[in-house]
């Protein structure tokens, strides 16, 4: 809270600077960018490890070695707390119902990689594997082992499992993010199909409906609650897939800091795909004074880029409390509804 | 700043098929027409045309990178931009995004705001609704890719469609440098793009192999349109002839 004064004194302590404290390669595999602000984060840490500890504590005595989780009002706060690392595959998987999917049905997951594979697939998904993290020394070529391969089989499999989908550029990052953090190609094929058939809208399918759909709702949610921001896009006729796209199709990979992805899936997996509107709400509304400077559609796109950077974004923790708060209530019910009316609405347009 | 002034008056005034995407779109919901508000289809700086790259310009046009997914599409925006290459370290683009660049053709400061777009033929649904706005696209295949090559006919398809009419378009051959992964060769480039009637050349993200003439060649032309010069003709096919490299002993 009184962190306002602190860096000053922290960064000029006698052993050195945070650059030498602080490893380059973050705890996921991901090379820091070269204007990464070690200070910065080395503030941050300082305190949000005891955020962690604390949690990494309550967790253990929740769990007590089992590998078994009721869904409930406590674990649901749990979760919006964050999961502490090494549990997460475990919590995801129970959560979304992938482990339920992986137990009934075991040897699913060879058994697609041992099918016939149409080449037209295994082209455009190896189109992408050079293009997957090659910022992450998981993901080079020359890793060992390396995730480049793993990456492939499971995409190879869910593009088998489920052929109306088959390949979509942005499932390259998702699958990466989900065998980075379960370590297990089976797991990481189960959570993508917990995500892509349960728990997002079609996001991914040829005709890229959910996401066309998502992209009017948050449109519509935006316009009733920061309709300053509605106003500028409508004043420079921006469309919101210019600028919200990659959000869903990426589910914020790659957009906001890896950390705060982690946090916003930890609630996505458990609580739905709703989690994504409540962060573009937050992000939008904490800056809409900013967006509406906006002069042009150009400065528009570039203040969207710039609202999912900086420490709003970087305190993953603080942030998760606000998307609770500040976007105010959000529905299933509303939602739905709006998901009805912007997918009949576009379905109009389009015929 | 006065430049600005006098540069708006002589920008191009009108544009056939520009008018009625305008209208359709006034009174609609944002998401019906991005960037309308450019009249007459230039981006004509209405206020201190300072933006975001703090450099001032003339004029400034919209060009879109387009073709299949993994040709290069990027690398060749960013090495048009910043003038590297980085193998490896590029991203495969999901949806659509831009980058600024401004020229100076002679003595006319142009700025090119350059679309990259993602290339996987699903999202054609999201990105063909920024063709209309558009003032040139850039066709990219990969020479070291036959398929990238096969579906140039299916691109210009789609371009006639949402495209305006007088787009100025040029094919590019990328990945010229790949010698020995090639299998499309310069002649078959040659041929498809007389056939369409659209400039052609080939060239490199990796060794910059004529992606500058590339990116100048557009706005050389985008330049002559806006100012009507009645006097000096301008010929895109020509001028790139005239000025592009071929990949050869020469090739660093």
């Amino acid at each position: 809270m009184e962190k306002k004064s602190k860096p000053a004194q922290r960064t000029r302590s006698p052993d050195g600077s945070a650059r030498d404290r602080v490893d380059s390669v973050d705890p996921y595999g991901f090379q820091r960018s070269k204007d990464f602000d070690y200070e910065s984060y080395e503030e941050f840490m300082s305190e949000y490890l005891v955020v962690l500890t604390r949690r990494t504590i309550k967790w253990s005595k929740l769990l007590k070695g089992k590998r078994r989780v009721q869904k409930n009002v406590k674990l649901k706060r749990y979760v919006r707390k964050g999961i502490p690392n090494e549990h997460r595959a475990l919590i995801w998987m129970a959560a979304s119902g992938g482990q339920d999917q992986l137990e009934k049905n075991p040897g699913y997951y060879q058994s697609l990689l041992g099918a016939q594979h149409d080449p037209k697939l295994v082209e455009t998904i190896c189109t992408d594997l050079n293009r997957t993290f090659p910022d992450n020394v998981a993901f080079r070529k020359t890793a060992n082992p390396c995730m480049q391969k793993a990456l492939y089989n499971v995409l190879l499999a869910y593009g088998n499992h489920n052929p109306d989908v088959g390949y979509c550029q942005g499932m390259n990052f998702v699958a990466g993010y989900l065998l980075i953090i379960t370590k297990d190609e089976e797991k990481s094929f189960w959570l993508m199909d917990a995500l892509l058939g349960r728990i997002l809208p079609d996001y991914y399918s040829p005709a890229m409906m959910g996401l066309k759909t998502d992209q009017e709702v948050l449109g519509e949610l935006v316009k009733v609650k920061i309709p300053g921001v509605w106003q500028t896009m409508m004043d420079h006729n921006v469309m919101w897939s210019l600028v919200v796209s990659r959000w869903f199709i990426c589910l914020y990979i790659d957009v906001l800091p890896v950390e705060t992805v982690l946090r916003i899936w930890d609630c996505l997996f458990y609580e739905g795909s709703k989690i994504l509107f409540r962060v573009a709400l937050t992000l939008i509304q904490h800056q809409q004074a900013l967006l509406q400077q906006a002069q042009s559609l150009p400065d528009v796109c570039q203040n969207f880029k710039q609202i999912t950077q900086g420490p709003f974004v970087e305190e993953c923790h603080t942030f998760m409390q606000k998307i609770f708060t500040e976007p105010g209530s959000l529905s299933i019910a509303t939602l739905s509804k709006l998901r009805a009316t912007c997918r009949s609405r576009i379905s109009a347009e389009e015929h | 700043m006065s430049r600005k002034k006098s540069a708006k008056g002589k920008a191009v005034t009108s544009s056939p098929s520009a008018g009625s995407p305008a209208g359709k779109g006034a009174g609609k919901t944002a998401r019906s027409s991005p960037g309308i508000v450019q009249m007459n289809g230039v981006v004509h700086p209405s206020r201190p045309s300072i933006s975001n790259s703090s450099e001032f310009y003339d004029i400034a046009f919209k060009v879109m990178l387009v073709g299949d997914s993994g040709v290069g599409k990027t690398c060749l925006l960013v090495r048009f931009k910043d003038g590297a290459f980085l193998a490896g370290s590029f991203i495969s683009t999901v949806g659509i995004d831009f980058r600024n660049k401004v020229l100076n053709i002679d003595g006319v400061k142009v700025k090119l705001q350059i679309w990259d777009t993602a290339g996987q033929e699903r999202f054609r649904s999201v990105t063909h609704a920024y063709y209309r706005d558009a003032h040139a696209l850039l066709l990219l295949y990969d020479v070291t890719n036959k398929s990238s090559f096969d579906n140039i006919k299916a691109w210009l398809t789609e371009i006639h469609e949402y495209a305006q009419q007088d787009v100025v378009l040029m094919l590019l051959g990328n990945k010229a440098d790949a010698t020995h992964e090639r299998v499309v060769k310069r002649e078959d480039g040659e041929r498809l793009a007389k056939e369409f009637g659209v400039p052609f050349m080939e060239t490199s993200a990796r060794s910059g192999l004529n992606v500058e003439l590339a990116f100048n060649g557009v706005a050389k032309e985008l330049k002559h349109r806006s100012i009507k010069d009645p006097i000096e003709k301008f010929k895109l096919q020509e001028y790139v002839n005239k000025e592009m490299k071929t990949t050869g002993c020469c090739r660093s």
